[in-house]
C-alpha cells in the first residue's frame, strides 16, 4: 500500500511545487520536473503492482487508522494497481511527447497534467462514494482547464464541457446523498453488504448512473465529447480520450458490480450492453462521416467506449468474471491506441497544415512515420492480432461464441469491428493517394512523429504480456 | 410530515426545476445559475437528512462544507470561461467587420 | 399539517418561488438578483435545520461571492441573445413531467420510512448490531484531537476529502489564471471595481470588513470545539477581502510575488506533507499520533484557512495583472 500511496502523492506534490514555482520556471524545466515525477510515480506503481501480483488480494487502508466505516477507506487490488501503473505510464509517454516534440505545450500544461495524474490515482484507489465524487470533480476541472489551454477558440467548448461535467457530478452527488440517507454509509465495501433492491436504492443508482454515463460520454450521453476532445491541444486530447473518460467508467463499474444488489445489476446489465452496441455502430458511423481528422478520432472514442460498456453490461448480466478482464483490457488497449491516434493526428495536422481528412492525400509519402503510427494504432482499435485490442476482443468473444444464444452479442461486436475498420481504412486509403499529394507546410518533426508511434508499439507489445495480464485481472474480479 | 421530509421534497423539487431550467435555456449564465440551483437542492437534501437526529449528523455537514467549496471553485472557473469565450467571440466578430475597439462595446 | 411546520412551509414556498424566478426571470439581471436572494433563504433554512455555521458559509459563498462573480460576468458579457429563442412546446411542457416526478418522489418520501428516523439510530434498516455513523463519530471524538464533530470529520476521519478539496480550489485558480490572456485588462478592471464608490458604501465597507475578519477569526478559533472551522472562517475572510477590494480599499497583489503563491499553496502543501510524514515516520497515511492530533489539526486548519481565504478572494476579484505572470 505504501508504494501505491507514494505513486499517488508524488504527482500531487509535483503539481503543488509547479504552481508554487510560478512564472520563474520556464516550460522546459517544468516539463522535466513533471516527467521525472511521473516516472517516479511509475516506478512506485510498478512495485505496488508486483506486490499485488504476489499477494493477489485486496488491501484496505483505513485512513487515520479508524475503525471501518468511520473514516474514508482506500483500497488497493490488482485492478487498481494496474490502473495506477497505466496512468503513470501514459503520463510519462505523453509528457515525453509534449516536452520533446516541436508542437510542444505551454508552461501551464505541466501543473495541470500533474494534477490530472494525481486525481486519477486518487480515483483508482478510493473506495468511498463521496471521496469518489471529489476525485470526479478534480478530474473534471482539470480536464476543462486543459481543454482551455488550446486558446481562445477552445473557450466555448471548454465552458460547455464544464457545465455538463458539473451537472453530471451533481447527479452523482444527489445519488450519493440518497444512498447515505438510506443506508447511513459511504463505504463501497460496507454498502455492498447492506444494499437492498428497494425503490429508493433503484432511484439513487439510476441517478448516479445517468451522471456517470454523461461524464464518461457513454452513448446516448456522448454528444459533448467530440467538441471538447477535438478542440483541445494534441497532448491534452490524448490524455482526455486515453484516461479521463475512464475515471467515471471505473466508478460506474464499482457502483454496479459492488454497491448495487445483484438482482438490480442483472436488470441493468442488458440495457448497458445494448447501449454499448449502439454506441459501437453509431459512434463508428459518425467517425466515418466526419470531415476532420481529430473529430474522427474523437468519435472513435465514443465507439470504442461502446465495447467497454458492452463488457460491463454483460459482466453484470451474467456475473461472469471473464467480462471483467475484457472490460479492463479494453480500457488499457484503447488508452494506448488512442494516445497514438491523437498524437499522430495532431502531428499530421501541424505538418500538412490541414484539419481535413481530405488533406491527408499522400501522407504515406510526406509524413510516413506519423501515418504509420496512425495505422498501427488503428489496427489495435480494429482488433487485428496480436494487438492489445485483439486480446481484449478475444476475451470478450470467447464466452459469446461458445453459446449459440449469445451470438447476437457476438454479431454486435463483429459489426463494431467492421465499422471501426471502415473509418480507419478511410484515412489510410486517402493517405495512399499519391497522385494528388498535399505538400507539407513545414518540415516534418521527426522526433514528434516517432514519439507519437511509441504508445502504439506498446499496445502491440501488450499481447506479449497477455497471459499475465489476464491472470492478474481475473484474480481481482472476486 | 416532518420538517425533514418537507425539505427533502423541496430539495428534490428544486433539483428538478433547475434541471428543467437548464434544458430550457441556451444562455451560459442562466445555465450556470441553474447548475448552482441544482447544487443547492442537493445540499438542502443533505442538510435535511442530517437533521434527522439531534445533534445533527456531523458527517453530512462535513460533506456539505466540502461540496460548497467545490461548487464555488467550479462556478468561478465556469464564469471566467464564459466571459473569456464571449470576449474572444466578440473580438473575432469585430475583427471580421474590420472595426474597432471592443472595450467600448462591452461596457454596460 | 401541524402549526409548527408553518414557518417551514412559508420558507419552502418562498424558496421555490425564488428558484423559479432565478431560472425564468425575463432579464439576466433579475435572475441573478433572485439567485442571490435564494442563497440567503437557503442560509436561513440551514440555520433552522441546526447548521448555523454552514448557513454563514452559504450566505458568504452561495449568495455573496457567487453573486459578485455573476454580476462581474454580466458586465463583461454582451447582452443576452437567448431570450428570444424559444424551445418547442413539447419541450417546455416537460415541466409537467417534472411535477409528476416530484410528486412521486414526495409520496415515496412520505410513505416509505426508509429515510425516516427511528429514535437515535440513523435508519431502521441498518442492522442493529452496528452503530450508526454519527454514533461512531461521537464515540471516536475522544481520540480525534478536537471537540467539534464536524471539524473532526473534516480534518481527521475524512481528512483525505478535505485535502482533495483544497486541491480543487487551487486547480480552479490555476484554470482561471491561464485564461487571462484572453481578457482585455481594462475590461477586467472595469468589472472589478465599482466606479465612483459612494461615501456611504465606503463607510459601510470599513465597518463590515473588520467585522467579517473578526467573525472569521472567531470561527477558526472556535472550530476546534464548536460550530466553525477552517472553511467557514476562510469564506468569511474572503468575503471581507472582496468587499474591501470592490470598494478600492485593498491594493492589488502580484502573482509574481512568491509570498502570494505560497499563501495559495500552503494549505495543501502542509496537509500533504503531514500525510507523507505520517506515512513515512508514523503509523500510516494520515494517522495522526494521538497526543499530537490536536496540534496537527490546528496547524493544518490555520494554513488551510489562509489558503482558502486567499484563493477564494483571488478567484472572485483577482485582476489580470495580479494573476498573469
Amino acid at each position: 500500500m505504501t508504494y501505491a500511496l507514494v505513486s499517488l502523492s508524488v504527482p500531487l506534490f509535483c503539481a503543488l511545487l509547479l504552481t508554487l514555482a510560478g512564472p520563474k520556471l520556464d516550460s522546459r524545466h517544468a516539463g522535466q520536473i513533471a516527467i521525472v515525477c511521473s516516472a517516479l510515480s511509475l516506478v512506485a506503481a510498478w512495485f505496488a503492482l508486483m506486490q499485488m501480483a504476489e499477494l493477489n488480494q485486496t488491501i484496505l487502508l483505513e485512513l487515520g487508522g479508524w475503525e471501518s466505516g468511520l473514516a474514508i477507506r482506500l483500497r488497493l487490488n490488482p485492478l487498481s494497481s494496474l490502473l495506477l501503473l497505466f496512468t503513470a505510464f501514459m503520463h510519462v509517454l505523453i509528457g515525453v511527447y509534449a516536452a520533446f516534440s516541436r508542437q510542444g505545450v505551454s508552461r501551464d500544461f505541466w501543473p495541470l497534467s500533474s494534477f490530472l495524474h494525481g486525481s486519477l490515482a486518487a480515483l483508482w484507489l478510493s473506495a468511498d462514494l463521496f471521496n469518489l465524487y471529489i476525485t470526479l470533480e478534480l478530474l473534471g476541472l482539470t480536464a476543462v482547464a486543459m481543454v482551455a489551454l488550446a486558446g481562445k477558440k477552445a473557450y466555448k467548448p471548454a465552458a460547455n464541457y464544464l457545465i455538463l461535467s458539473l451537472v453530471a457530478s451533481l447527479f452523482y452527488l444527489l445519488g450519493v446523498a440518497l444512498i447515505y440517507g438510506r443506508y447511513g454509509s459511504l463505504d463501497v465495501v460496507l454498502l455492498s453488504l447492506q444494499t437492498q433492491s428497494d425503490l429508493l436504492t433503484r432511484i439513487a443508482l439510476l441517478i448516479m448512473t445517468a451522471g456517470l454515463m454523461l461524464k464518461a460520454a457513454l452513448w446516448p450521453l456522448h454528444l459533448w465529447l467530440p467538441a471538447a476532445h477535438a478542440n483541445a491541444p494534441t497532448a491534452v486530447s490524448a490524455l482526455l480520450s486515453g484516461l479521463v473518460v475512464k475515471g467515471p467508467l471505473f466508478i460506474l463499474f464499482l457502483l454496479w458490480s459492488e454497491v448495487a444488489p445483484v438482482d438490480l445489476a442483472q436488470q441493468i446489465g442488458p440495457v448497458l450492453a445494448i447501449a454499448g452496441m449502439i454506441a459501437l455502430v453509431a459512434g463508428g458511423l459518425s467517425a466515418m462521416r466526419s470531415p476532420y481528422i481529430k473529430t474522427l478520432v474523437a468519435y472513435s472514442t465514443v465507439a470504442q467506449l461502446g465495447y467497454a460498456m458492452m463488457a460491463l453490461g454483460l459482466l453484470l448480466t451474467w456475473q461472469l468474471p471473464q467480462m471483467h478482464v475484457a472490460l479492463w483490457l479494453f480500457v488499457i488497449a484503447h488508452g494506448l491506441a488512442k494516445a497514438t491516434l491523437f498524437l499522430a493526428a495532431g502531428e499530421m495536422q501541424a505538418t500538412l497544415g490541414t484539419k481535413r481528412i481530405s488533406g491527408l492525400r499522400g501522407a504515406t509519402q510526406t509524413v510516413p512515420v506519423a501515418m504509420f503510427a496512425f495505422a498501427v494504432a488503428g489496427g489495435s482499435l480494429i482488433g487485428l492480432p496480436p494487438s492489445g485490442g485483439f486480446l481484449a476482443k478475444w476475451v470478450l468473444l470467447q464466452p459469446l461464441l461458445s453459446e449459440p444464444q449469445n451470438w447476437p452479442w457476438a454479431f454486435g461486436v463483429l459489426l463494431g469491428t467492421l465499422v471501426s475498420a471502415a473509418y480507419i481504412f478511410r484515412v489510410v486509403a486517402i493517405s495512399f493517394d499519391r497522385a494528388r499529394i498535399n505538400p507539407p507546410d513545414i518540415r516534418p518533426d521527426r522526433v514528434g512523429h516517432w514519439l507519437a508511434l511509441l504508445p502504439a508499439l506498446m499496445v502491440w507489445g501488450m499481447a506479449l504480456t497477455g497471459d499475465w495480464l489476464i491472470q492478474l485481472l481475473a484474480g481481482s474480479s472476486v | 410530515m416532518s420538517a425533514m421530509q418537507l425539505y427533502t421534497i423541496v430539495g428534490a423539487a428544486i433539483f428538478l426545476l433547475a434541471l428543467h431550467g437548464l434544458l430550457m435555456t441556451t444562455d451560459s449564465i442562466r445555465r450556470l445559475i441553474a447548475v448552482n440551483l441544482m447544487g443547492a437542492g442537493t445540499f438542502l437534501i443533505m442538510i435535511a437528512l442530517a437533521a434527522r437526529i439531534s445533534p445533527p449528523d456531523p458527517v453530512l455537514h462535513a460533506l456539505v462544507v466540502t461540496g460548497l467549496v467545490v461548487a464555488i471553485s467550479a462556478t468561478a472557473l465556469a464564469l471566467r470561461l464564459i466571459t473569456s469565450a464571449a470576449i474572444a467571440q466578440h473580438s473575432q466578430d469585430s475583427e471580421n467587420k474590420g472595426d474597432g475597439d471592443l472595450s467600448e462595446d462591452v461596457k454596460p | 399539517m401541524t402549526f409548527e411546520l408553518m414557518p417551514d412551509i412559508i420558507l419552502s414556498t418562498l424558496l421555490l418561488l425564488m428558484a423559479w424566478g432565478a431560472l425564468y426571470a425575463p432579464t439576466r439581471h433579475d435572475a441573478m438578483a433572485l439567485f442571490v436572494a435564494f442563497g440567503l433563504v437557503v442560509a436561513l433554512i440551514w440555520a433552522r435545520l441546526g447548521a448555523p455555521d454552514l448557513a454563514l458559509a452559504e450566505a458568504a459563498i452561495g449568495a455573496g461571492l457567487t453573486g459578485v462573480l455573476l454580476l462581474q460576468a454580466a458586465r463583461l458579457l454582451p447582452a443576452e441573445s437567448a431570450s428570444t429563442e424559444h424551445r418547442p412546446l413539447w419541450f417546455r411542457s416537460s415541466l409537467l413531467f417534472l411535477l409528476v416526478t416530484t410528486a412521486m418522489f414526495a409520496s415515496m418520501i412520505l410513505n416509505n420510512n426508509s429515510l425516516q428516523l427511528a429514535g437515535s439510530g440513523i435508519s431502521a434498516n441498518v442492522t442493529a448490531d452496528s452503530a450508526s455513523l454519527p454514533e461512531m463519530v461521537a464515540a471516536a471524538m475522544g481520540d480525534s484531537g478536537v471537540g467539534h464533530p464536524v471539524t473532526a470529520v473534516l480534518l481527521n476521519f475524512r481528512a483525505w476529502d478535505t485535502l482533495l478539496e483544497l486541491l480543487v480550489l487551487l486547480l480552479a485558480l490555476t484554470g482561471v489564471r491561464q485564461l487571462y490572456p484572453g481578457v482585455n485588462r481594462n475590461q477586467q478592471a472595469v468589472a472589478n471595481t465599482i466606479e465612483q464608490t459612494w461615501p456611504l458604501l465606503l463607510a459601510w465597507a470599513r465597518f463590515l470588513a473588520p467585522l467579517l475578519v473578526l467573525t472569521g477569526g472567531y470561527l477558526l478559533w472556535r472550530g476546534a470545539d464548536g460550530a466553525g472551522g477552517a472553511f467557514q472562517a476562510g469564506a468569511m475572510l474572503a468575503a471581507a477581502a472582496v468587499i474591501l477590494r470592490l470598494t478600492g480599499l485593498l491594493p492589488g497583489l502580484s502573482w509574481s510575488s512568491l509570498l502570494l503563491r505560497l499563501a495559495v499553496n500552503i494549505g495543501a502543501l502542509v496537509f500533504l506533507s503531514v500525510a507523507l510524514a505520517t506515512l513515512m515516520f508514523g503509523d500510516g497515511w494520515l494517522v495522526y499520533p494521538v497526543q499530537w492530533a490536536g496540534a496537527l489539526i490546528v496547524a493544518i486548519e490555520v494554513f488551510a484557512t489562509l489558503s482558502i481565504a486567499v484563493t477564494l478572494s483571488l478567484l472572485v476579484v483577482g485582476e489580470p495583472e495580479e494573476l498573469s505572470a
